[in-house]
């Protein structure tokens, strides 16, 4: 039965990203400019030449066949070439994506550390001052355009105080070999004699865009657990583990925790979507060397293929981080309870 | 002595215009080893009592009464911490809809054994103590007819029948061998079978332990057949209260005389398609109760004098609050 | 008149008035109520009450600070930005397209989404439930991403970005509408109704669709807010409403670059963009919370 379940939702995936990668195939007819040139990235290409790769992407026969080549040269890694850089997209991505990844794994893991122990605090505080207090800050907090949010923060932390750096996500003074991307586990790894003080400014350059990153998500995370903490106490098994005089900590720990954790936490894989937006607007801001920042300037230049295949590698990174989190939430929840209570 | 006394209760509510009196003036004595019933039509302020004895009153009624006593123990002056206790180890209740009062996450296993106290299992080691736990909950189920333990401690809520969720509840409640066991009208909605597996179980603990029951209802059919003393409530105050054997031969309230009626197998006279009898009328709300018997305008035999709120006569043991008993009626 | 309550009549209120008594009784939702109010009526009023215009340039008065500074003048409410255009009027006309924008987007996205989830909610079939998978897998891509792909095809500008947001839009309120026309399909006044002879189209416009007012109303202030949220970020980001245009997020992105000397320039239409959300979400948790009073009650 479980295993049904996992299956149905593997295929409903693979079907997704097929859509997905259609969806990107016809990026490249739907964009201006010559489709072949989209596909690979050159521009300026002779005659020879284009005859060539028109055969080697199958553009004289039909449009399956042109799909087909194009899915297998994802497999090869032969994304194409960007306009602007003329270097390999998927090296680019390869170093753009982690960058992202990095800041909004580190904003959500501290969202999910300060938001559920708020909000559980709030829910079995309900209808008093802690929750009324929380909650109003969670509604000012999630109503702020994140964009502002950052630029306040660099306004009063970084050119009023001096105390955090502007911009970039590590000083220009350091020179860091790229290995999984990520850049505090590259300092850790590497073997430069400076690893303390590079980690020093690179942890500086985190605090602000996670902060703002934090702050909104936080407040999401914080309203959804709340509410299902609400729920989940004024049911009628909660009051009936009163009657049977079990006492409040054991009814919270034993009955209010894995009753409210579970139905929000297919809630939870919803948000990613958001939190990518929001860093993507952040890495504009700060000028984190993100995937964010590097698709709007793709967009400013009219770089189509860095486009497509940035599309492709967010919509693909979502997605497959959403329907983990759906089978999770199955897995964790015996009773299979389907619906979810909670709205944010 | 009896096990729990109460003697004019009342609670108020307080409404936009002023205070409504939700029971007035209710008594009732439930003596040890009997299993007493308490009658009334929904919104007759049955579950009220209950939830006043067990203390789990909303903060906006307000609660008074002559005498409300648990084995000698005034309930309304003492601490929360001590009606824990009682609650805990004295009174148990079990409530309606027995999969809501489950966690719908947890094995009913878990939940069992949960509600073993610790002090059941302090004196030995604590890994013998999940064992000694697991062989008090299967002596538990056994007790109250669930012979396969083995498939119903693994068991989740959703997968159980409603009367073995009855019947496990009940043994939830059998874990601190209380004194007193409130059924708060256990059997609702159930299939006339699994309602009297429910019901035998009840009476047989009744016969093997001793253990009293209040069973709260508005199932004349389920309480005939098990209860010794009965008590009718309607709209909040006592109408009748007896032996069942005497308040089904010879009511004295016009009110049990119509409850009785509405049932068709008390009736052995009843013509083919004729109407089934019924009093006139619903049950009045909360802003709008009649002053003095609130039976008043929809009882049959009402006179001038039923303006005024009858006092609580009895004739032997069998007490009734009415103007115009039906004393004189032939059976 | 005095009020002769002679007869203790029981008040039931309609739906509508209840949840309207519900609301009234969180003061801050009111606040939140009358907050929104002025806003929209500063959409409606707008060109009347601006005292420039937004797009006039005066060379002569670049960076003035605002009234309650010292050399600030009357004149120039809230200061001018470098180049000299009047700040006050500019946040008025700002806060017109912003919001304006904003309502039009949820009102045509609501209209395509609530027809779409309708018609997903009552039908049944492989086919339909692999359509609403491959629709909540939608919804798993971030808003901004569809931006930048539509922005991409049809090219920069304020039309092409309402596009963008609208297609971002439409999955979510399909899926809460399917959701809740499927909860209603299965309760028995549709049945009842079905019995009747009642086709579907009749089913959903007469019997579904009077119930689901409340979560359409909570689902438009939810949408309203993100719009607003979205319209702003890619004007910042200059994806959407261009300059010289006096949208609340290129006014932000301009006055990015004298930021420093000149707070001021950022402030403003950040707050702006503020409290119209902040405004549009605690009426929006009003209602919620209005409308699970009254249920329960």
């Amino acid at each position: 039965m479980m295993l049904a379940h996992v299956i149905r939702k593997f295929n409903l995936l693979i079907l997704t990203l097929l859509v997905l990668s259609i969806l990107s195939f016809m990026l490249v007819y739907l964009f201006p400019g010559d489709p072949l040139v989209n596909l690979t990235g050159l521009e300026d290409i002779d005659q020879e030449t284009y005859q060539r790769l028109t055969v080697l992407h199958g553009f004289d026969k039909s449009y399956f066949h042109q799909y087909w080549y194009y899915i297998r040269g994802l497999f090869d890694g032969e994304w194409g070439l960007s306009f602007s850089s003329g270097l390999p997209l998927a090296n680019e991505i390869a170093q753009t994506l982690p960058a992202s990844i990095e800041l909004s794994a580190y904003a959500l893991i501290l969202s999910l550390l300060i938001g559920v122990p708020l909000g559980f605090v709030a829910g079995f505080q309900h209808h008093k001052t802690t929750d009324y207090g929380l909650l109003t800050a969670s509604v000012v907090a999630y109503s702020m355009p994140i964009f502002w949010l950052s630029l306040i923060l660099i306004l009063v932390f970084s050119l009023q105080l001096g105390w955090l750096p502007l911009s970039g996500r590590i000083s220009l003074l350091f020179d860091i070999p790229h290995h999984t991307g990520f850049i505090l586990i590259d300092i850790f790894f590497s073997d430069l004699s400076y690893k303390g003080a590079a980690a020093k400014s690179a942890f500086y350059h985190l605090i602000m865009p996670t902060a703002s990153l934090t702050i909104v998500t936080a407040a999401i995370i914080f309203r959804l657990t709340r509410r299902s903490v609400i729920e989940v106490m004024s049911s009628t098994y909660v009051q009936a583990a009163y009657t049977r005089g079990l006492s409040g900590f054991q009814v919270v720990m034993r009955h209010g925790v894995r009753n409210a954790l579970v139905p929000i936490i297919p809630l939870f894989g919803m948000q990613f979507a958001v939190l990518l937006t929001n860093a993507m607007i952040v890495e504009v801001v700060f000028s984190w060397p993100g995937i964010g920042s590097w698709l709007i300037q793709a967009i400013n230049q009219r770089d189509y293929p860095a486009i497509r295949a940035g599309m492709l590698a967010v919509s693909t990174l979502v997605i497959m981080l959403t329907v983990a989190t759906d089978l999770l939430a199955k897995l964790i929840n015996p009773a299979q309870m389907g619906t979810a209570h909670a709205e944010s | 002595m009896a096990l729990l006394d109460i003697k004019n209760l009342t609670l108020e509510i307080e409404g936009s215009n002023g205070w409504m009196k939700a029971l007035d003036k209710v008594s009732m004595r439930v003596e040890e080893g009997e299993i007493r019933a308490l009658v009334g039509e929904s919104g007759s302020g049955k579950s009220l009592i209950v939830r006043s004895i067990v203390g789990a009153i909303p903060e906006n009624f307000r609660i008074t009464a002559d005498r409300m006593t648990w084995k000698g123990k005034d309930l309304l002056t003492m601490s929360d911490m001590e009606r824990r206790l009682i609650m805990r180890s004295d009174i148990t209740v079990i409530f309606q809809n027995p999969l809501l009062s489950l966690d719908p996450c947890a094995t009913l296993g878990e939940q069992l054994m949960e509600s073993i106290p610790g002090d059941l299992v302090k004196a030995q080691w604590f890994w013998q103590r999940a064992k000694s736990r697991r062989q008090m909950a299967i002596k538990l189920l056994h007790k109250v007819g669930i012979k396969d333990h083995r498939k119903y401690l693994k068991a989740y809520p959703h997968q159980i029948a409603d009367d073995i969720g009855q019947k496990f509840l009940i043994a939830c409640a059998l874990v601190s061998s209380p004194k007193l066991l409130i059924a708060d009208d256990p059997t609702r909605g159930m299939e006339i079978t699994t309602k009297i597996q429910v019901l035998k179980l009840l009476s047989r603990l009744n016969e093997t332990r001793g253990l009293t029951i209040l069973f709260v209802s508005h199932d004349l059919l389920a309480i005939s057949s098990m209860a010794s003393r009965m008590t009718v409530l309607y709209c909040g105050q006592t109408v009748e209260d007896g032996k069942m054997h005497q308040l089904r031969k010879r009511p004295l309230h016009p009110y049990t005389k119509a409850l009785l009626d509405s049932a068709p197998s008390f009736r052995k006279d009843l013509p083919p398609k004729s109407p089934l009898a019924a009093l006139d009328g619903t049950i009045p709300t909360l802003q709008h109760l009649p002053i003095g018997c609130r039976l008043g305008p929809r009882c049959p035999r009402a006179q001038k004098e039923c303006v005024k709120t009858p006092e609580l006569r009895h004739v032997q043991d069998h007490f009734y609050s009415c103007h115009f008993p039906l004393i004189r009626d032939k059976q | 008149m005095p009020n002769l309550d002679l007869y203790q009549e029981e008040f039931h209120p309609s739906p509508l008035v209840h949840t309207w008594l519900e609301f009234r009784k969180s003061h801050i939702a009111v606040l939140g109520l009358w907050l929104l109010a002025f806003f929209i009526v500063l959409v409606i009023l707008g060109p009347l009450i601006a005292p420039f215009d937004p797009l006039l340039q005066n060379p002569n008065a670049f960076l003035v600070q605002p009234a309650w500074d010292a050399s600030g003048s009357i004149r120039y409410l809230f200061g001018t930005d470098s180049l000299g255009r009047d700040l006050l009027s500019r946040l008025i006309y700002g806060c017109r397209m912003t919001l304006g924008i904003s309502l039009l987007l949820v009102v045509i996205s609501m209209l395509i989404g609530i027809a779409l989830g309708a018609i997903a909610g009552m039908t049944r079939g492989v086919r339909s439930s692999v359509l609403n998978h491959l629709l909540d897998s939608l919804m798993a891509v971030p808003t901004l991403l569809i931006a930048i792909v539509i922005v991409g095809i049809l090219g920069i500008g304020l039309v092409n970005s309402m596009w963008a947001i609208c297609l971002a839009l439409v999955p979510q309120v399909v899926h809460n509408t399917r959701e809740v026309v499927r909860a209603e399909m299965q309760k028995e006044y549709v049945l009842a109704s079905k019995l009747d002879g009642a086709k579907k189209f009749h089913l959903f416009f007469y019997c579904v669709l009077p119930n689901m007012y409340e979560m359409l109303v909570v689902q438009g202030t939810m949408a309203l807010s993100i719009a607003i949220l979205d319209i702003s970020a890619l004007g910042f980001l200059g994806l959407g409403a261009q300059p010289p245009s006096p949208e609340l997020g290129v006014m932000l992105s301009e006055g990015l670059r004298e930021a420093y000397k000149s707070p001021w320039l950022i402030a403003l239409p950040g707050s702006a963009i503020f409290l119209m959300v902040l405004a549009v979400n605690v009426v929006g948790d009003g209602l919620r919370s209005a409308l699970r009073n009254r249920l329960q009650n």
